[in-house]
């Protein structure tokens, strides 16, 4: 694996779209701020809202079935007059869990995603890649072929690079 | 609107982040932690002692050793809940509702304001549990398949409150710590000293800033923000149901849930700007906290000020334009009885004060409008006081009537929440970074903030 760090994020973003194009092998950006999605090649969207629109219609669901189910089969009570089926005083709770299934599921997915928590990784071996959240740009390359890799990075003047044991 | 930069000239990321730091990691020239506040967690800690001895009491000896009785069921235990879950609104309003609409000058004051919606919540969280009879069956409000066969009263407006105060605390804390993972990762890597590496190492859960890692981050921190902004309103709307759903004299009114809206926004960027204004003095901020955001908060601090008189204006009318008699006589009390001066210190500090914001002069003028959001903050309990304590004092039946004086063990337990919030938030910031880094860096570059 070879850590190479950057003074400038459009030195970073050639040299991933150059280890891109030649199909050098794995790449991945790091920086200390939302990169422009086209600049360093990610493509596509995150899958997380749809996970978080899930959360949040299971956590509704569950809470209008929960509360129809207490209301209805298992503690009916006369309110006021009211059917024990009042939907409509069921609307406040169920949308507040629907909120909490949501917020929950964007949470938990998000660290499955990004697969965190993970407080140690062999790229953390390079002293460049402290750098990462700090200013400087980092490439992280799983390349095929170690010495090509070090030869394009290398025309692209990164100011740190190692090579770390994977 | 044009007016002064939201950031000093001549600022870069790399500067952000370095200020930034060096503010929490205690870099530089003074590495130890400023004077001002040991003293002030001093006596926010001795506030909080009072708090503690009051609560321990309380278990001790129960209810009684409060003012509450017969009519005044409810007394400072729901007034200061009510007072502190408002207050919690504000960087809720700001950080959510704000970053939907695109503002740059919310970028410098999230941080900060997420952070007082913490601690407020968590004062506000208190007083629900400690306002039970036997408060060590508070876990009753959570509704689980039991013994006794019972569930919560689902078509009541108090068990909505559970599930709202329980989904707003737990999703702001959510929030808080989401935004704060990137910076966390940045305070990792900069720190010098072992013991703060391995403290924001484990907080930072991993972050490195990978392409993957801020896709999923910047989906999932917008549609949190979407769903921050209309949960704050609900949790306000279904804490006015609390009251409106009662057929209680003055509190039977379809106004109330917008009507604490209002004042929950009011109160909420009062307490942002009292805690802003010596904060950037104190930490030095004046590079990110600009006159532009001084000039914002006063703006919408008069506005949420006019919605809060159009409120009150409003409550009057339907008063007067109803039929019930009940609550005419109520209003009158209101306004000329015992509680008279409650009713007009609330009028004064939260409608009259906050006009003088109309002229910028103030709105500029630092020890002003920190006096200014003081004495909303004041008038917003009092307004509460006046909402609570008037209306069960003067119910329906004259017979009923009857009056209420806060002990000494109800205002200690006030006293030691504001000592739990003041707590709370000094220890965030002296240990967390007061300003989103990476939103600022973003921002800096012209990017997603």
């Amino acid at each position: 694996m070879i850590v190479a760090a950057f003074a400038t994020e459009k030195g970073m973003r050639e040299a991933a779209a150059e280890m891109r194009h030649g199909d050098c092998g794995f790449v991945e950006t790091y920086m200390a701020m939302e990169p422009w999605e086209a600049e360093v090649g990610v493509k596509g969207g995150s899958v997380l809202p749809a996970v978080m629109l899930g959360g949040g219609i299971v956590g509704g669901l569950g809470g209008f079935l929960m509360q129809a189910y207490a209301t209805t089969v298992s503690y009916p009570q006369n309110i006021g007059g009211r059917p024990d089926l009042s939907w409509p005083s069921y609307v406040p709770a169920t949308f507040e869990l629907a909120v909490l299934g949501a917020v929950v599921a964007g949470m938990a997915g998000f660290l499955l995603l990004a697969g965190m928590p993970r407080l140690y990784e062999p790229a953390d071996e390079a002293d460049c890649m402290r750098g990462a959240m700090l200013g400087s740009y980092v490439l992280v390359v799983r390349p095929a072929d170690s010495a090509e890799a070090r030869r394009v990075l290398a025309r692209h003047a990164p100011i740190g690079i190692k090579e770390v044991a994977e | 609107m044009s007016g002064p930069a939201v950031i000093a000239a001549g600022e870069t990321a790399q500067s952000v982040t370095e200020r930034i730091c060096a503010v929490t990691l205690r870099e530089g020239a003074r590495p130890w932690t400023p004077l001002w506040w040991w003293v002030a967690f001093a006596v926010s800690l001795g506030l909080l002692g009072t708090g503690v001895i009051s609560v321990a009491w309380l278990f001790y000896a129960g209810l009684g050793i409060w003012g509450i009785d017969w009519p005044v069921v409810w007394g400072l235990d729901i007034l200061n809940y009510v007072w502190w879950i408002a207050i919690a609104s504000g960087g809720t309003f700001i950080s959510a509702l704000f970053f939907l609409l695109g503002v740059e000058w919310r970028t410098a004051l999230n941080r900060l304001a997420e952070s007082l919606t913490l601690c407020a919540a968590l004062c506000a969280a208190i007083f629900p549990i400690l306002h039970l009879g036997r408060p060590w069956f508070f876990y009753w409000l959570f509704p689980y398949p039991n013994t006794m066969g019972l569930w919560a009263q689902f078509r009541s407006p108090l068990a909505w409150d559970f599930f709202a105060i329980l989904t707003y605390v737990f999703a702001s804390i959510l929030f808080w710590y989401f935004g704060l993972l990137p910076d966390l990762a940045t305070l990792r890597d900069r720190a010098g000293r072992p013991g703060q590496r391995v403290f924001y190492g484990v907080l930072a859960l991993g972050f490195r800033g990978s392409g993957r890692q801020w896709r999923h981050y910047r989906a999932v921190y917008a549609v949190m923000a979407a769903l921050m902004a209309p949960l704050v309103v609900s949790v306000h709307s279904i804490v006015g149901m609390d009251f409106a759903g009662s057929a209680g004299t003055g509190w039977h009114s379809t106004q109330f849930p917008p009507f604490f809206v209002f004042g929950a926004a009011l109160s909420g960027f009062a307490v942002v700007l009292v805690a802003i204004l010596p904060l950037r003095a104190l930490l030095g901020l004046q590079a990110y906290v600009t006159a532009r955001h001084i000039d914002v908060l006063g703006r919408l601090f008069l506005t949420s000020s006019l919605c809060v008189a159009y409120a009150y204006l409003m409550d009057a009318f339907s008063t007067f334009y109803g039929s019930d008699p009940a609550e005419r006589t109520m209003f009158v009390l209101r306004v000329f009885g015992l509680y008279a001066p409650v009713y007009w210190g609330t009028i004064i500090l939260n409608i009259l004060l906050p006009q003088l914001l109309w002229w910028r002069a103030v709105r500029m003028t630092a020890p002003l409008i920190w006096l200014i959001g003081l004495g909303v903050l004041v008038g917003m309990w009092l307004e509460r006081f006046q909402i609570i304590v008037t209306s069960l004092a003067r119910t329906q039946m004259p017979s009923s009537w009857g009056q209420y004086t806060p002990t000494i063990w109800e205002w200690s337990l006030l006293f030691g929440t504001i000592g739990l919030f003041l707590t709370t938030f000094l220890l965030i910031v002296r240990l967390m970074p007061v300003v989103a880094m990476a939103e600022m860096r973003a921002m800096l570059r012209g990017g997603v903030g």
